[in-house]
């Protein structure tokens, strides 16, 4: 279940909860580089209706820091998802 | 028709039965807890010792009064000359019931003294909640609050593990109450019976110094969160579904909104409420126990940590507060857990920054609405009337002999499609049916407008085989009627309807109906 290495010139992506179960998929790579702002664009090409029913409301992050990139001034559009990087989607699961 | 009468007659009996035999287990459990409350409260009262004084007989039944006096002078002495000062700061029994945790450098007797000084609120006593006020009470925290407005069902109890059998359709805060009380009597237990609201969220917390965010929607995560920020109090919030959970430490340290030095909120990390047809219950999504029964034990844990923290040795204030993260536990993942590095408070948070718009005065006039912050879903209404049919009418239509025609009832007549998930249809099924799981008919793509291309997409295997059978009706039954209604518009916008020529309605109210009006037997999950 371990997600494997990137392929060169690809950075891993990882899926939880809903937007898991939205790509059917735990992990995968994409290609690199790609900078932060465009990166929900990229995921909507992928899987249509992903942006408004996902990934609206999910935390990003890479390499296990948060990125802040809601709003069209958010500090974080400009970092750039480099090779090799580990991006994951952590929509927010609210049941208990 | 006897027979039926004596069926009848057995089942009215069985029931009334069943709920005699619930209504005194109820008084069971309420009686033993308050006897155990009044041994408690007596054995505080006259000391340990609860055996008949054999002096009190004497007394009552005459000695002689210079005696009397004179046992009664030296009586009240002797309390005189013994105050209640303490020689240790634990009472006994507390150095042997904490001994294993005093013994570490962690908790230590300061520790401890602190958990014993503390009180914790609890929201949401289910299946985070159970756990983490079991070990939390467990350990002495002083005073632990709970709040709940549900009541004890059989589904809850492979998870929640304050509630027991016995207890099912008691309220979860007096559930709860029962065993806590009985797992360590040491620790004071207030209950707070409803649902939080904006209304009652600042005086329900106000006491308490640390809350524990243990519900389970969007809504109350986002009230507790905001109500935490106006009052300063750290916040430990998990949630879990299916085979995923989420831990965080919110608002630590708890400062006033604007400083940045404070810890964020929940809204600095969501800021945005999930799409409300998004929200997955663990009704609807399922959840697996120890998932999270892990994510509850982890929010007692972190509490400890948060309430037990040693000042810095510098300066009278607390050491600085663990950098922010966000815990993701996923059980069927390697590794299953991760640890995000979180940002510090957000610049335009709504809550916790320099220019929060959610205040004191917001909350408390009722114009911050949550529930339509988060969002509603309308129940589905989306199919006419004669597109549908109803668990009764249906069964006519499967076991009846048609009153018009003779012909006996057939299976083969029509198409039953179950679009339930295919592990849901497996554990019980009508027969004949066919299943194609919603999640497929949701992601078959509606190819109406790549008719022109060269080459069309070869057709998803389940529309095709439904396609051969173009002459018979299809009824389209899921477990509550919700699915099924959207399928049927699919299915019509793919054109299997002919254009009219075929008939496709669903089953109003799914299997829950087909259990409540036609099949007592078919199984309720």
């Amino acid at each position: 279940m371990a997600p494997s290495k990137a392929p060169a010139g690809h950075f891993s992506i990882l899926y939880f909860a809903a937007a898991s179960t939205f790509t059917n998929r735990a992990n995968e790579h994409l290609s690199a580089p790609v900078e932060a702002r465009d990166l929900f664009s990229k995921l909507e090409e992928l899987y249509p209706g992903i942006k408004d029913k996902v990934l609206s409301s999910c935390a990003v992050t890479v390499n296990l820091s948060y990125i802040d990139i809601d709003g069209d001034d958010a500090p974080d559009l400009g970092v750039v998802i480099k090779e090799g990087d580990e991006v994951a989607i952590i929509p927010p699961v609210s049941s208990g | 028709m006897a027979s039926e009468t004596v069926i009848r007659s057995l089942r009215q009996q069985i029931a009334s039965c069943e709920s005699q035999l619930h209504h005194l287990k109820r008084q069971l459990a309420e009686a033993e807890y308050q006897d155990q409350q009044q041994r408690t409260n007596l054995a505080s009262e006259q000391g340990v010792n609860t055996r008949p004084d054999p002096l009190a007989h004497d007394f009552s039944y005459g000695i002689h009064d210079d005696f009397k006096s004179e046992v009664l002078a030296v009586l009240a002495q002797s309390e005189k000359t013994a105050p209640p000062q303490r020689r240790w700061p634990l009472e006994a029994d507390e150095y042997k019931r904490y001994g294993r945790q005093l013994i570490m450098p962690e908790i230590g007797l300061q520790g401890q003294l602190r958990l014993k000084g503390a009180s914790v609120l609890v929201v949401g006593v289910g299946g985070l909640g159970c756990p983490a006020a079991a070990y939390l009470v467990g350990a002495g925290v002083g005073t632990v609050g709970l709040v709940d407005g549900d009541v004890v069902e059989e589904s809850n109890l492979h998870r929640q593990i304050l509630h027991s059998t016995a207890k099912v359709n008691m309220t979860k805060v007096e559930s709860a109450m029962i065993a806590l009380h009985s797992l360590n009597p040491k620790v004071e237990l207030v209950p707070h019976q409803g649902r939080l609201t904006p209304e009652t969220a600042l005086s329900t917390l106000q006491s308490y110094d640390l809350v524990l965010d243990c519900t389970d929607t969007p809504a109350s995560r986002y009230l507790i969160s905001d109500t935490c920020v106006l009052l300063g109090k750290p916040l430990v919030s998990a949630s879990a579904l299916r085979t995923d959970g989420q831990l965080m430490v919110l608002n630590n340290p708890p400062l006033p909104p604007g400083n940045t030095s404070g810890g964020p909120c929940y809204r600095c990390v969501f800021p945005k409420p999930p799409p409300p047809e998004s929200v997955v219950s663990c009704g609807d999504g399922g959840i697996l126990g120890p998932v999270v029964g892990t994510m509850g034990i982890l929010q007692a844990l972190e509490a400890i940590k948060v309430l037990t923290k040693k000042p810095s040795a510098s300066s009278n204030e607390s050491a600085p507060a663990d950098p922010p993260s966000l815990l993701i536990f996923s059980a069927y993942a390697s590794p299953m857990f991760r640890t995000i590095r979180l940002r510090s408070r957000k610049l335009k948070c709504a809550v916790c920054s320099a220019h929060a718009t959610v205040t004191r005065e917001a909350l408390n006039s009722g114009s911050l609405d949550y529930v339509q912050f988060c969002g509603t879903v309308n129940p589905i209404d989306a199919l006419t009337s004669n597109e549908r049919i109803s668990a009764e009418n249906y069964a006519k239509i499967r076991l009846d002999v048609n009153p018009f025609t003779g012909l006996e009832p057939s299976k083969d007549s029509h198409i039953l499609l179950d679009v339930r998930e295919k592990v849901q249809f497996d554990l019980c099924n009508l027969e004949g049916s066919v299943n194609v799981p919603f999640s497929t008919v949701s992601s078959t793509p509606i190819n109406g407008r790549n008719r022109t291309a060269s080459e069309p997409d070869p057709e998803v295997g389940w529309i095709s085989e439904l396609r051969q059978h173009a002459d018979k009706p299809i009824f389209v039954v899921c477990r509550l009627g919700n699915d099924s209604q959207i399928t049927v518009k699919k299915m019509k916008e793919l054109g299997l309807d002919n254009e009219g020529q075929r008939w496709i309605g669903d089953v109003r109210g799914g299997l829950r109906a087909w259990r409540n009006n036609v099949d007592k037997e078919f199984p309720e999950y």
